[in-house]
């Protein structure tokens, strides 16, 4: 918006420079040009069905391109979805019309919500997940959206024409070049290819190459990125082994059972598929000293856990518990696969031993002592480009991933024009995090195309934004996992209030939310504020309540008269209770359950929020002031930054004065220099739009002089 | 911590709203009023007839009518004569004048009000205290009056140039005065408190986190509760006990130093009329730092005269010098002494490289730690030779044997001295005041945390509980608390 260069001319002829050199580029290209696409997906995964699914919505012709249609929506890792800010993400990724929410509302096999104990703010929505159930449904939905294309194939390398210049940035992407030497034209690419890059697997001391059956993918791919200067680290993590379930004696172990009712992940279903009496139970067993002991004797067998690649400061192997936490018990839960799946998940039991002393420390445990570990039937593979040649014992994986400062808030990167990056190859871990990641760079890589400005949502109006402004600003060292503890404006950033923080902007500023999910938030929304006010309006004594509701801790000596929105915050107040008090005009409001359990959560917060709201303000605020995206901090002249501070901002590129100052090292005083120079350059660019007025009205008193002469 | 430092700022220099903002607008809770109102001292330090209090923010007016209760707020912009008192004890502070200036028509474009209360500490400290007990006050952080003025229009960009080097500045001289405040007994206090209040946090946000999934001990939260129990008492004693507490250690901070045997001593008795300090040839005589309260053309100051800086003596003088390198960092002023005799020699050297030059001396804008360079014992440089020392940064010539030169420091100390005095905000007085409120503001989260069931409720007040210690001792972040869980707990998966 402070884009310095707007001179018509300029702009002008380097367009046409552009598109000689794109001419040229596809004359070049021996294959014939077989498709033309506005968004192109590489990648079927987590953050690659978002994507792909969020463009297409948006109303871009779209194509995922992935290697093995049958591999689309496979779970690589635990069979199980959301968790305690996880949950948080799925029910953003839901208010944006995703699929992963709805998708495992048809597919669980255990729901349960986690921290019921602890307050609504901090719900834990969570289910295991049948893996075959998920991929077939999730294969469903992809292969049934409207716009979007899937087609089989390997990336070999991204096509590169000359940037536009109007953005910032080296290159523009305008296409993908497959394996098979044919190209793919697209306007937009969003890659999504998880560990890929360099992935190597380790079980105790064997590394293999993580390409599929020694043909190593993309390597074109990695070349490139990394011949355009992409910074690039390398990170860790870990799977246990799968058990077979008809070997664990189950009836010694602590049985969990599943929530009565299940609580849908998506604000459109009212239910799940599935009745509680029908899920499947878990089980708790722990670890004990002799595990330790077969993990510290067999220490020199196992490589991954002794390399310097950085793991994650918690704990995600067994190794690294029994090293950073000995002599005690952790806990291990045995998670079902599946309704019809022979195959357990012991979670909490990552580890890389070779493969043989897997099975000797798992049958030291309680439950599983005659435990068995399966082997991987040759046709489902455990992570989808590097399968088969494994075993289906436990392993670790070690990978490349771009540092994420190099991408901005809405995730294309800053180096190439309209490519796209979402997923683990960002840094993170987790489903979650990476559909929440591919939802966003599916609706931005649309949004690209039509030329429309980028949809970002702010930290203080999601998790989403939590993690991708995290990721921006400060980039990671550690697989990025989401936790609630990272979310400042946690008891505003609800998982019952994602829609109204989310649906309704991605219905108005992008239009990736359906008709049915805008109409069922607006009347959610307009039912809330009539609730809240009738709540307010009824107001009578702490003695008359005392009589009204006996349950209620509410002390008679206050003189005020008490609203019954303030009756509704005692934790022992439900709105039930509240609407047998007062039938009338309480009755309607407890028709829907959903409807009644947010008035319960809106009055229990209603008091911090009004300060946290405050905070909130002052924030967005900052984030309104955008940063011309073009500034080069290096040289930039008239700005008195030190040249630590320019080379942070030259290398995060921050959009706003909010994310500048999120930066660590970046002081009060450069961002009021950085605030200034944006002031002046507004003032400049306020003088330049009137220029032509200027030159307009010249034009006509010359022309003026001219008839006078 | 400064998120909101200077959002006032960004908020003028925006222009008009984007729709985005205008959508998110619209869902959430109605917004307060605008910001918070601040209080600070805004007239020089030291002993004048009078000292001016300021306010500027919405509830100005609220604050003005706590403290001249019973009376009605005076007329706009006239000077009245009002007896201020304690909003909450009614115990009677000063009778003093009072302003009244409704926004837009002042200083920060906000509702203002002034206090022109009599210049006493005591009196301009109980004052502030008061300001600071009316809710919605809070002390204003460095250069805070100047940037609203900026947000709202009152001040041209050209004027807002100095406004990042004097955010620097104040930034750097709150810091300094924090150091002091934060040295010694109190200090030790709120780092003790702010560290158990951090492991606090991380363990109830680790309780809030991952109790469902992984297997934390037995009896966190019970821990916690009891942490907090001992914090809010700890807490509130200190608050009843603060009145009589430290010693206001008022003026500026001068701080003598200089390699052994260069002269400091004498220079300190010098500016200070008395043998403050033992005087001898030996090298290492004084060994602690000697402060006294002194008049330094025209400026109340505390002279603290320091052990010589060197390597390898006996264990006391060690402590002496690393007392004397402590103090070095608190300084608002820097006296650097060497012996223009003795310029070659390994430890003037040193000092010139360690501290002379790093302080950028003579360029106050690059480092706002202001430094003189005095070269002593003039007396023994051969009678109208030349500059012994042209490669030096800027420097004073002075015996303090005879006096020479000393009319010339004296005139060099008052222009550094009135630079240094001349920022109320970030005096002592001001600086008592934040204390207090913040700790107050601590304890009274502590006491929304033992209300609450609610776990994320109480998360929360723990959190607001550790941003107001944070404001005093710095941290506080989510990596610190992710650390602490992490370190403490196994877990993850």
């Amino acid at each position: 918006m402070f884009s310095l260069r707007g001179c018509g001319l300029c702009v002008a002829s380097s367009l046409t420079k552009n598109h000689l050199s794109l001419a040229r580029f596809i004359g070049d290209s021996a294959a014939p040009l077989a498709t033309n696409f506005d968004v192109v997906v590489i990648g079927g995964g987590h953050a690659g069905t978002e994507a792909a699914a969020a463009a297409a919505r948006c109303g871009s012709r779209t194509l995922l391109l992935t290697h093995r249609v049958d591999t689309i929506g496979q779970m690589s890792c635990n069979p199980s979805f959301g968790g305690i800010g996880k949950g948080h993400l799925m029910r953003e990724v839901d208010a944006l019309d995703g699929l992963c929410s709805r998708i495992c509302d048809q597919s669980g096999v255990h729901y349960r919500v986690l921290n019921r104990r602890k307050g609504p703010a901090v719900w834990g929505l969570r289910a295991q997940i049948d893996r075959k159930l998920y991929k077939q449904n999730m294969q469903k939905e992809i292969l049934n959206t409207p716009l979007l294309a899937v087609q089989e194939g390997a990336v070999e390398d991204l096509i590169l024409t000359d940037p536009e210049p109007e953005h910032a940035g080296k290159c523009r992407v305008s296409g993908v070049v497959l394996a098979d030497g044919s190209t793919v034209h697209a306007e937009s690419v969003v890659l999504t290819t998880g560990t890929f890059l360099r992935g190597v697997i380790v079980i105790g001391l064997e590394t293999h190459p993580a390409g599929r059956l020694g043909d190593q993918p993309s390597i074109g791919l990695a070349q490139t990125l990394e011949k355009l200067g992409f910074v690039v680290g390398r990170l860790k993590t870990g799977t246990p082994p799968r058990i077979a379930k008809e070997s664990v004696n189950f009836s010694i172990l602590n049985k969990q059972t599943p929530d009565n009712p299940s609580i849908p992940f998506s604000f459109i279903n009212e239910t799940v598929w599935i009745k509680p009496e029908d899920q499947l139970p878990c089980y708790l067993t722990h670890t004990n000293p002799r595990v330790d002991e077969i993990v510290l004797e067999n220490l020199h067998l196992n490589s991954h856990v002794k390399e310097t690649t950085r793991g994650p400061r918690y704990c995600p192997s067994i190794e690294s518990k029994v090293l950073r936490f000995p002599n005690r018990l952790h806990q291990v839960w045995l998670e079902p696969e599946g309704m019809d799946s022979d195959l357990i998940y012991p979670q909490g039991l990552s580890v890389t031993l070779p493969a043989e002393l897997q099975e000797k420390m798992i049958t030291c445990i309680k439950g599983l002592e005659k435990a068995k570990i399966i082997q991987p039937d040759k046709s489902s593979s455990v992570f989808t480009y590097f399968v088969s040649f494994i075993l289906w014992s436990g392993y670790g994986v070690q990978y490349d991933y771009l540092d994420p400062r190099q991408i901005t808030p809405s995730l294309e990167t800053h180096l190439v024009q309209r490519l796209f990056l979402a997923g683990q190859i960002n840094g993170t871990t987790g489903y979650e995090e990476a559909a929440a990641q591919g939802v966003i760079a599916g609706i931005n890589a649309s949004l690209r195309v039509k030329r429309k400005p980028p949809f970002v949502v702010s930290r203080t109006e999601g998790y989403i934004g939590v993690l991708i402004d995290d990721l921006t600003t400060l980039g990671t060292n550690e697989p990025y996992r989401m936790f609630t503890s990272r979310a400042e404006f946690r008891l505003s950033l609800r998982p019952d209030n994602a829609d109204s923080r989310l649906t309704f902007r991605g219905y108005k500023e992008v239009g990736c939310v359906s008709q049915r999910r805008y109409e069922r938030a607006s009347w959610m929304k307009s039912s809330l504020e009539e609730g809240i006010s009738v709540l307010k309006s009824i107001e009578f004594s702490s003695s008359k309540w005392k009589k009204l509701i006996p349950a209620a801790s509410i002390s008679i000596g206050k003189s005020l008269p008490l609203r019954a929105l303030d009756v509704l915050k005692y934790e022992e107040v439900d709105m039930k209770l509240l609407a047998k008090a007062v039938p009338e005009p309480l009755k309607k409001y407890i028709k829907c359950r959903e409807l009644a359990e947010r008035l319960k959560i809106e009055a229990t917060y209603e008091s911090v929020l009004l300060h946290q709201q405050q905070e909130i303000k002052e924030v967005q605020q900052d984030e309104a002031l955008q940063l011309p995206k073009d500034l080069d901090y290096l040289t930039l002249r008239d700005v008195s930054l030190s040249y630590e501070v320019r080379e942070k901002l030259h290398f995060s590129r921050p959009e706003t004065i909010g994310a500048a100052s999120r930066i660590p090292g970046v002081t009060p005083a450069a961002i009021i220099n950085l605030l200034r120079f944006v002031k002046t350059t507004q003032q400049r660019q306020m003088a330049m739009n009137e220029l032509p007025k200027i030159d307009q009205s010249l034009c006509d008193t010359d022309r003026l002089e001219e008839r006078q002469l | 911590m400064w998120r909101r430092f200077w959002t006032l700022v960004a908020g003028a220099a925006r222009g008009p709203r984007s729709p985005r903002s205008c959508t998110r607008q619209g869902s959430g809770a109605p917004v307060p009023g605008s910001g918070a109102t601040v209080f600070a001292l805004s007239s020089g330090q030291g002993r004048c007839g009078i000292a001016v209090i300021r306010t500027s923010g919405p509830a100005s007016g609220h604050a003005l009518r706590s403290l001249t209760a019973p009376q009605d707020l005076p007329p706009a912009r006239s000077a009245c004569l009002r007896l201020l008192s304690h909003p909450r004890s009614g115990e009677p502070l000063d009778r003093a004048l009072v302003l009244w200036f409704p926004g837009p028509q002042s200083f920060t474009g906000e509702d203002c009000a002034e206090f022109h209360v009599h210049g006493g500490p005591a009196v301009v400290s109980g004052v502030l205290q008061a300001l600071g007990s009316v809710p919605g006050l809070r002390p204003a952080e460095a250069g805070e009056f100047t940037r609203r003025a900026f947000a709202h229009g009152k001040l041209s960009l050209t004027e807002v140039e100095g406004l990042a080097d004097l955010i620097h500045a104040e930034t750097e001289a709150q810091r300094r005065q924090a150091l002091r405040q934060l040295d010694g007994e109190l200090g030790h206090l709120c780092r003790a408190w702010a560290k158990t209040l951090t492991k606090a946090l991380a363990h109830v946000e680790a309780y809030i986190d991952f109790s469902e999934d992984d297997n934390l001990e037995e009896g966190v939260l019970e821990r916690v509760d009891s942490q907090v129990r001992e914090l809010e008492l700890a807490l509130s004693a200190h608050l009843r006990d603060a009145r009589r507490g430290q010693r206001l250690r008022s003026g500026a901070h001068v701080v003598v130093a200089g390699p052994p045997n260069a002269g400091k001593s004498s220079l300190v008795n010098l500016l200070s009329r008395k043998p403050v300090s033992i005087v001898s040839p030996e090298p290492g005589t004084t060994r602690d730092v000697l402060e006294t309260p002194v008049d330094l053309a025209g400026f109340p100051a505390l002279l603290s005269d320091t052990a010589g800086l060197r390597e390898g003596v006996g264990p006391v003088e060690q402590e002496g010098v690393r007392r004397a390198r402590e103090r070095l960092e608190q300084a608002d002023l820097i006296l650097a002494v060497l012996d223009a005799s003795d310029l070659a020699s390994p430890s003037s050297c040193n000092f010139l490289d360690t501290i002379v030059t790093p302080a950028g001396a003579g360029n106050p804008k690059e480092n706002s730690q202001r430094l003189l360079l005095v070269l002593n014992k003039s007396d023994l440089l051969p009678r109208g030779g030349p500059d012994p020392s042209p490669n030096l940064p800027p420097h004073l010539l002075l015996s303090c044997l005879t006096g020479e030169g000393l009319d010339g420091l004296l005139e060099a100390l008052r222009k550094e001295l009135a630079e240094v005095c001349g920022d109320p905000s970030t005096g002592p007085l001001l600086t008592r005041a934040r204390h207090q409120h913040h700790l107050q503001g601590c304890l009274d989260a502590l006491g929304h945390y033992k209300q609450t069931k609610d776990l994320a409720l109480a998360a929360e007040a723990l959190r607001l509980a550790r941003g107001h210690l944070g404001r005093i001792t710095g941290g506080g972040g989510t990596d610190e608390i992710l650390d602490i869980i992490f370190r403490d707990f196994c877990v993850g998966k």
